[in-house]
């Protein structure tokens, strides 16, 4: 009996003394497999010609906290040795938490303190960025000898709009933030699923689903059935609805297909008073936050808040992905980050099942002109920029902007950025013409399954950013005026309220809308209008 | 009649407070005073702009969520001092006693005391995840159901409160342990001579005794309970809503979120008014005990 016991115990340790033998082994040769990849991409990026006089010289970056191989923060730790190597400069990381980088930088910036002298920041700082003449344009360097080239026209319209300002450019291109619905395919897929649907809704299960209508209907479906076999029973779909956190970017989504209206005529994305408008009626700065288009899109997401956890208006970003990637939810509603986490197998069951669909769009529409709801045939898709497409600019206060410049130009090249995309661990996502597939794009697919994405995921991945990019025919204008982040913040705690059941979606959106009426009010209306105008591109006509 | 004059020695004694005096003027009575001309002033970016008069105070005041956090606010206070003054009690009552092993639960009480708020909220939200959570799947197996700690407003603001609580009886506790050491045990030897039952002995030796230090640490819980920040913010982030958002935390989203200067002043000079009035309120009331 007691030899039976030692055997157990030696087999045991021999199994735990293997696994922990492959694992090293898999992560030094992934550790190898990063380090070739990123030098081969060093060398193929364009380096321009940097000057003599940077050596020594150093600059500090502020930028989100995720930690030295975390989103966003991480390349710049990564990138660190090469540049060094390049230029014989320097620079430091400021990390600074989400809840914080407003404060943190907006302070710095207002009292000319210059601790920062690149933020690699939320795009919705911009409009406090412009009107408080907080940052430098950047368009003297692009044709600057000593700065590396970088694709300007290869980044998404909607993207690349956010890095300019009044005709000038002032980001560098980086990260691309959007949001779409990730769903497990196999589930979808499976005849027996599609057949018990068909009986409960009188229609096929929709397995690349393009209207709310629909992805409420799987929600319904797919919630409080045990579809995984694991005894318990599963949920329809996964959200991060935390006030504080980045659950209002799920809204703004969620609300584009309700709200924008495309114009009518020739141009259908052109931006009139009543057309292609989301925020603000642009000529009076009247919120339209409280207007029937937005408060169905509310009532919509309350919906469906019913068919995923109750917990999850107390979720941030991690908690809402981790129910589906351990696969106990039909469906997650997030950014890119999923495509790459998904192919993780220490956190993800959900290798080789991966189904995306670019934003849904609705079959009903407001128009703001005629005050009437507009039924579609198709749905009305509308892309979204949601998130904050992290990249950096550089403020007045930089002592080297040039050498900056340098900095986040070779950042910006199609080989780093795109080796950045590839290896998903740096929250970088695709959103340029190389960072999708040939023949559309100009990527191919080694570039992703080297660093380990199975091939059918990452054909969907791409797919559903490349049509919301490229193939959707408009967009959700991001909010870039003075005090976003508080128009902001008022819309997400005012959400948190609808969705808990402390206020109804119409009443939520009330109290939203006086809310912005104030800060409006406070900042000066006619300023606003102004920025707000050049903002969105609207001309008055 | 010809003055006195002072010894110089005596003299000389009265710049040993002048270290204590420049303390309270440069970090207490100078940031208060500058936080009252801030709340009388509009601020951009944690910059003045401009006199406004009264208009933050009215700002403030007429806002829902100035109103919506006062109720926050009062809840932690009133369950807070019910919760982790009557809990102390309790234990400091049961533990006065010689029972085997006291001393270590004294010491194991004192943690919660030396655990940062921060990180305590951190803590409790992974006690109270409500997908896995222990408490959550506890109660799974023995009732089937499970409790929304987090995301329902009402339980989110319980949570709180029993988060708090932990951290606080243990502060109960030891100081009315102490104090309950230091009544003269003759006393309780007369009383049993006399018969007298449990409850009279508590009612007529006990509580009249340990009184003027149980109001200490009701004051002290108070004015804790009204500054409570830490705990929300890193369990629930106000949330859901403004379900868990107290005053304080209204200053720090005003000042430093908002960086709004003028109506963080204001929400705190309104804070600082309420505290002073409840003090007042309860020296009037029980400052006898003190004299």
């Amino acid at each position: 009996m007691r030899k039976k016991g030692t055997k157990i115990l030696l087999g045991v340790l021999v199994l735990l003394v293997v696994s922990a033998l492959i694992t090293f082994a898999f992560a030094q040769d992934m550790d190898q497999l990063e380090k070739d990849t990123a030098d081969a991409a060093f060398e193929a990026s364009d380096k321009g010609q940097p000057d003599p006089s940077w050596q020594g010289k150093k600059f500090t970056v502020a930028v989100l906290a995720s930690g030295p191989h975390g989103a966003i923060s991480g390349p710049l730790y990564f990138w660190r040795p090469y540049w060094e190597q390049l230029t014989g400069a320097t620079y430091d990381i400021a990390e600074i938490p989400f809840g914080e980088l407003q404060a943190k930088i907006f302070t710095d910036l207002a009292t000319e303190t210059g601790n920062y002298d690149v933020i690699v920041g939320p795009s919705f700082f911009y409009g406090d960025y412009i009107a408080n003449d907080w940052i430098i344009p950047i368009d003297k360097y692009f044709d600057d000898p000593r700065m590396p080239k970088w694709d300007r026209d290869g980044i998404a319209a909607p993207i690349r709009k956010l890095h300019q300002w009044g005709g000038k450019w002032y980001g560098f291109n980086n990260d691309h933030d959007g949001m779409v619905i990730y769903f497990r395919k196999d589930l979808f897929n499976d005849p027996k699923w599609q057949e018990e649907f068909k009986n409960e809704f009188n229609y096929d299960l929709p397995t690349r689903p393009d209207s709310w209508q629909e992805i409420l209907d799987l929600a319904k479906f797919f919630n409080g059935k045990d579809w995984n076999g694991d005894g318990k029973e599963d949920f329809g779909i996964s959200m991060h609805l935390k006030v504080g956190e980045q659950g209002f970017f799920n809204y703004i989504a969620l609300a584009g297909g309700f709200v924008v209206m495309p114009a009518p005529g020739d141009d259908s994305a052109k931006v009139t008073r009543y057309y292609n408008q989301f925020w603000f009626d642009p000529e009076t700065m009247k919120p339209l936050i409280n207007t029937p288009g937005h408060v169905r899109a509310m009532e919509m997401l309350v919906e469906l808040c019913k068919y995923g956890p109750a917990a999850m208006v107390g979720w941030g970003l991690g908690e809402a992905w981790d129910l589906f990637l351990r696969g106990d939810c039909a469906m997650v509603f997030t950014f890119g980050d999923i495509g790459t986490s998904s192919q993780d197998t220490r956190i993800s069951v959900i290798k080789g099942k991966l189904g995306v669909v670019p934003i849904p769009g609705s079959s009903e529409v407001y128009n703001l002109e005629t005050n009437e709801w507009v039924e579609l045939d198709e749905p009305n898709l509308v892309a979204n920029e949601s998130g904050a497409s992290w990249h950096g600019v550089i403020t007045k206060y930089a002592e080297e902007p040039d050498m900056i410049a340098h900095f986040l130009s070779w950042q910006a090249t199609p080989e780093i950025n795109h080796w950045n995309v590839a290896w998903g661990w740096t929250g970088v996502d695709p959103g340029t013409v190389y960072d999708f597939l040939e023949p559309v794009g100009q990527a191919k697919i080694e570039d992703y399954t080297t660093t380990g994405y199975n091939e059918d995921d990452v054909r969907e991945f791409l797919d559903a950013y490349n049509t919301m990019w490229f193939g959707y025919p408009h967009s959700i204008p991001y909010l870039r005026i003075a005090g976003a982040a508080d128009y902001i913040e008022s819309l997400d705690i005012h959400m948190s309220e609808a969705l808990t059941g402390q206020a109804t979606p119409q009443g939520a959106l009330d109290r939203t809308a006086q809310d912005w009426e104030n800060i409006t009010e406070e900042l000066g209306r006619e300023e606003q209008k102004a920025l707000y105008w050049d903002a969105i591109g609207y001309s008055g006509e | 009649m010809k003055k006195k004059k002072t010894p110089l020695k005596e003299q000389g004694k009265k710049w040993f407070i002048a270290p204590a005096i420049t303390w309270l003027m440069l970090f207490t009575l100078a940031p208060l005073i500058y936080t009252v001309y801030l709340s009388f002033h509009g601020s951009r970016f944690l910059q003045v702009t401009r006199f406004v008069g009264l208009k933050n105070f009215i700002n403030v005041l007429t806002d829902y969520r100035f109103w919506g956090a006062f109720r926050v606010t009062i809840i932690f206070v009133l369950g807070g001092l019910v919760l982790s003054v009557g809990l102390g009690l309790l234990f400091a009552l049961l533990f006065n006693r010689q029972i085997r092993g006291v001393q270590v639960f004294r010491t194991l009480s004192t943690m919660p005391l030396f655990t940062a708020p921060v990180a305590l909220g951190y803590i409790f939200m992974i006690i109270f995840y409500e997908n896995g959570g222990p408490i959550n799947n506890f109660l799974t197996m023995v009732i089937s159901k499970q409790v929304p700690w987090l995301s329902n407003p009402s339980w989110a603001v319980f949570s709180v409160l029993i988060a708090d609580t932990w951290q606080w009886t243990p502060f109960a506790f030891l100081v009315l342990l102490a104090s309950l050491q230091a009544v003269p045990k003759d006393l309780y030897e007369a009383a049993s001579l006399d018969s007298a039952s449990s409850w009279d002995i508590f009612k007529h030796i006990t509580f009249p005794l340990i009184s003027p230090v149980l109001g200490t640490v009701i004051i002290l819980r108070i004015v804790e309970a009204f500054k409570v920040f830490d705990l929300p913010f890193a369990l629930t982030n106000g949330g859901p809503g403004l379900a868990t958002r107290t005053l304080t935390f209204n200053v720090y989203t005003n000042g430093l979120r908002d960086q709004n200067l003028g109506t963080a002043s204001a929400t705190a000079i309104v804070l600082l008014v309420i505290v002073l009035l409840v003090s007042v309120l309860f020296f009037k009331r029980y400052g006898s005990n003190y004299e």
